[in-house]
This record gives structure tokens, sequence and C-alpha cells, in this order.
């Protein structure tokens, strides 16, 4: 039986190939999965989980709404048929992916990176919770390896990233006994459009090619951990670069 | 033997009491000129003062962190007053009482990152063209904590805005890097009226936190934690950039 059989999934940011790739894996491995984001928009991605033979269903939601973010997700629950249980939040700002000088960022630019990036992670994590609380889930943040290393010219967006990745981990502390895990997962930054190569933030070449494909090389390891066999896993930050960001 | 960083001046938020204090202080002590940087004066007047009465230059100018206007003032005050701004150190915060992810809202949210990351973004903005013009004197520090590294279950709020600290001072330390400036985090536990709240609203935590402290005792905001910030602050730090130094008495050890 596939890993994932019988599993409501969420993910939010499909209408980008990261997010694309990554409820594409979830589906083949046999999850329904509802795409939560801006429904014209994923409709090519609901088309694609159709044709392989995944449920799906896109809610239209902005996820500056937090109140409508929990709606959305209990859509989901209620047209997928269960409770959703397992999350895999993508989505980011537009405006994080665009390198500027620090000095030139203005107050309503860093409004919409940090605060945009953090309200929606904070809502979709409740929305999360509201549906997993007494039944337990799995969360998954998608945080580029870039927040970790640093970047010039993207100082706004590491920060976001670096706020939802200790996001994640208070989150897993809070809720580990509820039964949900919270983990992040950090790809290369080539799979984010910010024009930043692996071998801009390392010396190193990525150990095994790079940047790898989201949905299939990507793709396994967040099954992985939105499945049974990771159940002690949670907290953690697993980098999936193809080996550039070797941290800690 | 001249002071290390006697002819330089710095800015500290958040030093009218706690590991503000201390910085202040310490920095003061190995001859920079010091900004008290306080929200209320009756705490940031007394601190200076106290920085005069040992024989430091300090004085206090009023400002609240999350204000752009506040900031960009005590900048420019700062210069006016002192002919430049080597040292930028931001470690004013306010944080809340502990709380349930589920159950953050606006009002709390907008408490904790107000002070810590836009704290960050408006003392990083408007000291930049100082620090650039200081070359390789110039230093930001970001007073962040352990917690923005290892997560918190009580402050769940507290962990990403520490962290995004950190990451901005990795990101600018990058930027920065080709004018000499360096951009690092001290992650600190020391003895702060913060600490003595949290000790008396949970009277296991100070045994739970010495326990599990190599050193076995809470640092002191001055010499534990003020002495490390002028380390980073003075040449002998130059070439440390993108860090955090946790010191906290050997209780996180992340890498």
């Amino acid at each position: 039986m596939p890993a994932l059989a019988g599993r409501v999934a969420v993910v939010t940011g499909a209408d980008q190939p990261l997010g694309r790739g990554l409820a594409l894996a979830l589906g083949t491995a046999g999850a329904a999965v509802g795409l939560v984001g801006a429904a014209r928009a994923l409709a090519a991605v609901t088309a694609e989980l159709d044709a392989r033979g995944a449920r799906a269903t896109a809610v239209d939601t902005a996820l500056s709404d937090a109140a409508g973010v929990t709606t959305a997700f209990a859509t989901v629950a209620d047209e997928l048929g269960a409770p959703v249980c397992v999350v895999v939040h993508t989505a980011m700002e537009p405006a994080a992916f665009d390198p500027m000088p620090f000095e030139e960022v203005d107050d309503d630019r860093f409004d919409a990176i940090w605060e945009g990036t953090m309200h929606a992670a904070l809502a979709v994590l409740q929305a999360s919770f509201a549906q997993m609380r007494g039944r337990g889930g799995q969360i998954l943040l998608v945080t580029p390896t870039v927040g970790m290393s640093g970047v010039p010219g993207l100082a706004p967006y590491a920060a976001a990233l670096e706020g939802q990745r200790l996001l994640a981990k208070s989150a897993a502390r809070q809720w580990g006994p509820d039964g949900i895990r919270v983990n992040c997962l950090a790809p290369a930054p080539e799979q984010v459009p910010i024009g930043v190569r692996s071998v801009d933030v390392s010396l190193a070449p990525a150990a095994l090619g790079g940047p790898g494909d989201a949905e299939h090389d990507l793709g396994p390891v967040a099954v992985f951990l939105a499945g049974d066999d990771a159940h002690f896993v949670t907290g953690a930050t697993i980098g999936v670069d193809g080996g550039v960001w070797m941290a800690p | 033997m001249t002071a290390p960083l006697a002819g330089r001046t710095a800015v500290v938020t958040g030093a009218g009491q706690g590991v503000g204090e201390g910085i202040a202080a310490a920095l003061a002590t190995r001859g920079a000129n010091v900004v008290v940087a306080a929200r209320r004066a009756e705490t940031g007047e007394p601190a200076a003062a106290a920085i005069r009465d040992r024989g430091g230059e300090a004085c206090c100018l009023v400002t609240d962190v999350t204000r752009g206007g506040d900031v960009q003032r005590c900048v420019t005050e700062t210069v006016a007053r002192y002919g430049a701004l080597e040292i930028m150190v931001h470690n004013a915060f306010h944080g809340g009482r502990p709380h349930r992810l589920e159950d953050v809202d606006d009002a709390l949210w907008a408490t904790n990152s107000r002070t810590a990351v836009w704290g960050s973004y408006y003392c990083a903005r408007f000291a930049a063209p100082h620090l650039r013009a200081a070359g390789t004197r110039g230093r930001l520090l970001l007073v962040t904590s352990p917690a923005g590294v290892e997560g918190s279950v009580n402050l769940p709020i507290y962990s990403p805005v520490k962290a995004a600290q950190r990451a901005l001072a990795k990101s600018l330390a990058r930027e920065w890097g080709r004018h000499g400036v360096t951009v690092n985090c001290v992650a600190p536990v020391a003895e702060t009226p913060a600490l003595t709240t949290a000790f008396a609203a949970n009277p296991v935590l100070r045994e739970r936190l010495e326990a599990r402290t190599a050193l076995g005792r809470v640092g002191d905001a001055e010499r534990d934690i003020g002495a490390v910030a002028a380390f980073l602050a003075g040449d002998d730090g130059g070439y440390i950039t993108g860090q955090t130094v946790v010191c906290d008495g050997g209780s996180f050890m992340g890498l």
C-alpha cells in the first residue's frame, strides 16, 4: 500500500515548481491533496494529480487571511473526506525573491516579506493545529538553505526563512504531546527564483550533483517525513540540496 | 596601554537595564563613547550616569526601537555629538508571557516582531552609512538568544523573531563584508530583570538552568556578556562575521 494512502494533505505554493513537485510526490504516494492558494493558478496541478489517479482539490484562499486559511483547510477536509493530517507549506511572498541592497529596502518591502511570510506561516500552523488537535499529524515547512547560509541582497528573505524554521522548532516542542510533528525541508537555492546557485554559498560543489528535481529528489524525503516511518523525527531540518550546505 | 575601543562611538539599544546595560558598561570601560538608547529615561539616564561615575563617556537618548524615526534620530544625534558611529548594538527586546502557539494573536506577534526584528532592521538601516564610513571599525551586533537556535516550548514566538536576527546578521555580513564591516550576534543567558521575573514565575527554573549549564551559573551581564560583545566590537574580533556567539556558560552546544 502506498505510504500515504488514505491521508489528506494540504500543500501551499503549488503554483510554483517546488510546491507543484511536492504535491505530485504526495499524490503519487497515495495522499488526497488539497492545494490551498490562488485556485486559478492551481488548476493545472489539480489536473496533473487527477491524471495520476490522485484525488485533488484546489481551494481559493489568500494566506494573509488567517481565518480564511483555517476555513480553507476545513473545506479540504470536507471535500476529500477526512481531516487534514499532512501539511506541506512552501508558499512565499513573491517580493521576497527579488534581490536588493539592504540600504534600499524600505518599510513597505520589509513588511511584505517579513510580516507577510510569518503571518502566512503562523496561519498555516494554526489551521493545521485545528485539523490535527487530538488526532496528530505532520507539518513540513520548506526553507531553502540560503536562510541558514545567508546571502547578500536577500536579507529580508533569509530572515523570513529562519523565522519559519524556528517557528517549526517551537511548534514541534509545544505540539509533540498532541502527536503533531513539525519539520523543515531545506532545498538548494536553485529551487526558488532568487538567482542564487549552490556554488554561490559554498566553496564545494553539490556532492551528489544538483540542484535536484522537486518531485523526484525532494519529494521522497517529504513523503518520508509525512509518513509513519518518521514517527520519531520532529523539530528537525533535513537538508535536501545534494550535499552543499552541511550543517551542523 | 590604549583602551581597545578608545575614540569609537557605540549605540546600545535597551541599555537601561539587563544585558544592554552590561554591554554598554563593558564598551565604555574599554574606552568607547556610549549612547544608552533606552525607551525610558527613568532607566536610561541612571545607566548612563553609572558609566560616567566610573570615568566613562556616556549619554542617554530616549529611543523606542519599534519606531524608525526614533532610531534615525538617535543615530543622527549620536553622530552630531561624537562625530561618528562605529558600533551599533541592538539589544532591546520586549516579548511577553508564556503562550500557546495556537493562541498567538496579532498583538502578541507584533510585540515580539517589532522590537526584535523591526528594531534590527531600523538599527541596521540607519546605522549603515556610518558603519560603512567606519570601514574595518564598523560593527553591527544583534543580541539574540539560544532560543533562536533551539526553539522554545514556552515562548514559541520568541524563537522565530530571534532566529530572524541571526539570519539578518548572516546576510548583512555577506553584503557588508566588502566594506570591512562585521555583523554578528551574541546569544546570552544572564542575570537580568527579565530572567528574575521568569525565575519568580517558575521556582524550579533557576535550578534546571544551572544544572544544564556546564559552568553551573547564570552569566553576569557586564563581565560575561559585555566582555564578549566588546571583543566582537574591537579590532581583535575583526575577522569574525556572520556568527552567533552563544554566551550561556555551556548550555546549548549546537555545532
